[in-house]
């Protein structure tokens, strides 16, 4: 797997790594943007949850006309309060088996703690994989939070 | 940009030997030979590639005066100028929800009455 097959974001935010982790995982519908840009629901606001343990699951519960669903959207496979954890990232048009690896850091830093955001994987998705093709902008993101990265660090090199 | 661009300009770098052509035509524009040569491709396989990359946009070829059997190929920017535009939409992603995120612990903090 090349090393560019990769998406990192960091931020630091001004509390201790107990309470970063505590918050990004626990209050993470509280946090993460909704709307249908985000959120497979659409309009009707689905919510958010991490299992918080090993093998838990990153669900996202909804109302449908047929009822209530719940889709997972992961699968936690480190799980290592307060500086880790690690789960396996689905989309909605993912077949079963395909799936990206997202991790997540919490660092102590002098002005409270560093969060970076690891995305890969995605070079391991099959050629024709509706995310490289017919999905982009936000129907994209929604659908998968995904990107084709492979080349993203020749890419920027060259467009730079 | 247009569906059909970016899914060409993504199948076309789907393939671990048309890529090694990007690569070396970002270091200068080559002759068809030249390239051969560097990847071990036998000419009609890399006629293949190159017609791949001609068809999506990522390349052009241009003739020498000087001899009009001679092909000169190199990259186009624009492809990836429009790829680097697509990728940066979904890199800021990521960006967005931990802006949200730090927002949020803020938040939570002033409520707690600033408690770490």
């Amino acid at each position: 797997m090349p090393a560019s097959d990769v998406v990192t974001v960091t931020v630091t935010v001004s509390v201790e790594p107990p309470a970063a982790f505590a918050i990004f995982t626990q209050e993470i519908d509280l946090w993460w943007r909704t709307g249908p840009k985000f959120r497979i629901a659409g309009k009707r606001r689905g919510v958010l949850r991490f299992e918080p343990w090993l093998g838990g699951r990153f669900t996202e519960e909804f109302e449908s006309a047929s009822g209530p669903q719940v889709f997972t959207k992961g699968t936690i496979t480190v799980w290592q309060p307060p500086e880790r954890f690690h789960f396996d990232w689905r989309g909605v048009n993912f077949a079963p088996g395909e799936s990206t690896q997202v991790e997540v850091a919490f660092e102590a830093v002098p002005t409270g703690t560093r969060v970076t955001v690891r995305h890969a994987g995605w070079a391991a998705l099959p050629p024709d994989h509706p995310v490289r093709h017919g999905q982009e902008g936000p129907a994209f993101i929604r659908g998968c939070g995904l990107w084709w990265a492979e080349l993203m660090t020749s890419f920027r090199e060259f467009t730079s | 940009m247009p569906k059909t661009e970016l899914s060409a300009t993504l199948s076309a770098l789907a393939d671990r030997n048309r890529r090694a052509v990007i690569d070396l035509l970002k270091q200068q524009p080559r002759r068809a030979g030249e390239i051969a040569a560097a990847l071990s491709l036998t000419p009609p396989a890399l006629s293949r590639h190159l017609r791949v990359l001609r068809r999506s946009g990522l390349i052009d070829e241009q003739g020498v005066e000087a001899d009009a059997r001679v092909r000169i190929y190199r990259l186009r920017k624009q492809p990836f100028d429009q790829l680097r535009g697509w990728l940066g939409e979904v890199e800021s992603f990521w960006t967005g929800e931990l802006t949200a995120f730090r927002d949020h612990v803020e938040r939570s903090k002033n409520r707690r009455g600033g408690a770490r």
